[in-house]
């Protein structure tokens, strides 16, 4: 059944490659010398159609981009695939050439290439469109009218246009270069000035049975346990607190909401950096121990003893942190579920935990799948609790490599390629980080029932 | 007689169980927002403290107390290793300049994706969705390099185009909120012969105030907040802002960290309180539509 709709949809698939191929052709046998000018020179169709200002705009935008591609473009899109055929030569005084910067100005003139053929075809579509209003007897569209139709008919395209290119620039290019770097042998032993190539280097380190692999597993395996078990506590944490703060005999329920709203308002480095503070080795709780007789605890130290310690406090820190958001969103949300449900139910004889169990938690839930899967992904990568608050600490005594006991997978990224150069194995862990959070976001996301039915709220 | 004789132990069973429901609520209620104040009341006390380090102190609360914090934290920049008032002031350009820049692109991008129906729509919603389970900085490196190309290493204006510009990713929530306003009004401007940008300038852009505060915030206090970028990419200590030099004090300057945390935490502190109510809505409306 599946299988055969797969089968219908590849068939649509190729039959509208077929139509498209078709409508070329015709386009092709169809067009006018007019046209066929813009094919040839971008702006040169608008121009014989007496559209001077719209045609320069185009010719200019060629010129850019055929001056772009004699100075550099061409030598960029060469270095993408060699990364680099000169290493620098100190005494003989010779530049050497930098395969990081290589690579990612290749990127660049590939996306700069995309952005020509794109508004190569832009200009043909245009001036096709003028032939045909001309054949139906129509005049050209002067210059104002074609603002006039970026502010209308076309508001989307120009609405759209700068946030696609700032996206595009800071960040597809970044990723589609993290995903690339992955493939080459960069960072560690060969930074510049030696020079890269494309390798599966990093793959084979990642899981081999070195130090390196070991500190992989043992890392990723802590990751899923916190993004599990952080998500569970602030999610239940939060629609707790909702419900207390919901609740019928509370009065000034606005006072008591200021005190999880303050904690939410509060910077969240202020909050994580202030916990170090006060779990640190001379901080308040350890001198109040002291005081009392005890020995001082390693909460956070770098210290094997510290390990459990510093990871429940890291939970504790983040539910600090976000349970006070996920109350606002759940006593958002309850305030949508009617209270006639309530009513019937409590009319029927229901108890208050039945009436929880098949009235609150689906509604809540259903209403916060997406939410809980975005908190999901974020807690699996949360930078922030670990870094701030145990940042420079390496474990060296549980066998990690430049990472430490509570380090999660996102921040030995960090410490692998920022701080310590290793690139590609750096680069090679965010697509696992990737791989995992996007299969389980899928898999639910896809599912939800707010996916599925976007256009029903319209 | 009868009648009240029945009633009487039931009415006294269920005051019992509301005075039981009423203790536990409470305590609930207290001990809760004790674990959420205490924590700040002790940073703001220790900000007044009158020893800087955080060795000097016995317990949570500081011994004598003093306004010289506050008043060192602006005058004494210990031989330009703290310079709070030029962070302060770098902080506060960067977030406003990049709220207002994001805040366009954000809105403009809901609200396309709301109302209009393209080529190309579907494809952009898969990326920004495939997109956003990247984790955050996997392109740091390039984002170094990139600037280092553009020649904005140690430049504010490096941040600023960096959080505006990838601000238009997190347009689902600003397009959920536009999803809700009526397609008809909509039409019957476009009956009278509206354009539409006039529609989104005239109409939409009116009806969407809440939205718009509650982007501003967010874009305001994501930059104001951040560490790792500005980390990143300024390398003058009298380039940094609050986050990293904050994040730099070692536990000698203690008060001094509680002081500078307190002055930069209670304006968007005030703010979030002013306005809770758009920030429920704003996390409502991302809820509901993902």
């Amino acid at each position: 059944m599946q299988a055969s709709a797969r089968r219908a949809k590849a068939g649509g698939r190729l039959s509208r490659l077929g139509a498209g191929m078709k409508a070329l052709v015709a386009f092709l046998r169809w067009a006018p010398p007019k046209v066929w000018a813009s094919v040839a020179v971008m702006g040169l169709g608008q121009m014989l159609y007496r559209q001077y200002a719209k045609g320069l705009i185009f010719l200019a935008l060629e010129a850019v981009s055929v001056w772009y591609f004699a100075t550099r473009g061409v030598t960029d899109l060469i270095g993408f695939f060699t990364l680099g055929t000169q290493q620098e030569d100190l005494w003989l005084g010779i530049a050497g050439d930098n395969s990081m910067t290589m690579l990612i100005l290749g990127i660049f003139a590939f996306a700069i290439l995309g952005f020509t053929a794109a508004l190569w075809i832009a200009g043909i579509r245009d001036a096709a469109f003028t032939a045909r209003a001309v054949a139906q007897g129509k005049k050209p569209r002067t210059f104002r009218q074609t603002l006039a139709a970026l502010a209308d008919e076309k508001f989307h395209v120009t609405a759209l246009c700068l946030p696609l290119v700032t996206v595009v620039l800071f960040s597809v290019l970044p990723i589609l270069f993290m995903i690339l770097i992955a493939f080459t042998n960069l960072g560690g032993e060969i930074v510049y000035p030696k020079l890269a190539d494309w390798s599966l280097d990093a793959w084979r380190k990642l899981t081999s049975v070195g130090q390196l692999g070991s500190t992989f597993g043992k890392i990723l395996s802590w990751n899923v346990v916190w993004a599990i078990s952080t998500t569970l506590i602030n999610f239940l944490g939060g629609l707790s607190l909702a419900l207390l703060l919901n609740k019928k005999n509370v009065r000034f329920s606005k006072f008591w909401r200021a005190f999880p709203v303050l904690a939410y308002a509060i910077p969240g480095f202020i909050s994580m950096l202030g916990f170090k503070f006060m779990f640190s080795q001379s901080g308040p709780i350890n001198s109040m121990l002291v005081d009392a007789g005890h020995n001082s605890i390693f909460f956070l130290t770098n210290d094997a003893s510290a390990k459990w310690w510093a990871r429940g406090i890291g939970l504790f820190v983040n539910a600090w942190i976000s349970i006070p958001s996920i109350m606002l969103m759940a006593s958002g949300i309850l305030t949508n579920i009617s209270p006639d449900l309530y009513e019937a139910s409590t009319l029927d004889g229901a108890t208050p935990f039945q009436q929880f169990r098949k009235i609150t938690l689906p509604f809540v839930l259903f209403s916060t799948t997406p939410v809980l899967i975005s908190q999901f992904v974020g807690n699996f990568n949360n930078f922030g609790i670990f870094f701030f608050m145990r940042s420079g600490v390496i474990s060296n005594y549980g066998d990690y490599f430049l990472a430490s006991d509570t380090d999660l997978l996102i921040n030995w990224l960090y410490n692998l390629s920022v701080d310590n150069n290793y690139y590609s194995v750096g680069a090679a862990i965010s697509l696992v980080i990737f791989a995992i959070t996007s299969t389980l976001s899928l898999a639910v996301y896809v599912r939800s029932a707010a996916y599925k039915q976007e256009d029903t709220y319209q | 007689m009868s009648l009240q004789a029945m009633r009487k132990p039931h009415r006294r069973g269920l005051t019992l169980r509301r005075a039981v429901d009423n203790t536990l609520t409470y305590t609930a209620l207290v001990t809760m927002s004790f674990v959420f104040l205490f924590p700040c009341l002790w940073l703001i006390l220790a900000s007044f403290s009158k020893s800087g380090s955080l060795y000097d102190t016995r317990g949570f609360f500081p011994a004598s107390y003093s306004l010289q914090t506050f008043a060192a934290l602006f005058t004494d920049d210990v031989n330009g290793l703290y310079p709070y008032k030029r962070w302060f002031f770098n902080t506060l350009y960067v977030a406003s300049m990049s709220c207002v820049l994001g805040t366009v692109l954000v809105i403009l991008t809901g609200y396309v994706m709301s109302r209009f129906r393209f080529k190309g729509r579907d494809g952009i919603k898969r990326l920004t969705l495939v997109l956003g389970m990247f984790p955050g900085f996997m392109g740091m490196t390039a984002i170094y390099i990139i600037m280092a190309q553009l020649g904005l290493l140690n430049q504010l204006e490096a941040l600023i185009f960096l959080y505006a510009g990838t601000a238009p990713m997190g347009y689902l929530v600003q397009k959920g909120y536009f999803d809700t306003i009526p397609f008809t009004i909509h039409e019957a401007a476009r009956i009278d012969g509206a354009t539409n940008l006039q529609i989104f300038t005239r109409i939409t852009l009116p009806l969407s105030k809440p939205m718009i505060v509650y982007t501003a915030l967010t874009q305001f206090a994501w930059p104001w907040s951040d560490c790792l970028l500005p980390k990143l990419l300024l390398k003058n200590r009298e380039q940094w802002t609050v986050a990293v030099g904050l994040f730099s004090m070692p536990e000698t300057h203690f008060s001094r960290f509680a002081a500078g945390s307190v002055f930069i935490a209670v304006p968007i502190v005030i703010l979030y309180f002013c306005l809770v109510k758009h920030i429920v809505n704003g996390l409502t409306a991302g809820a509901v539509k993902g």
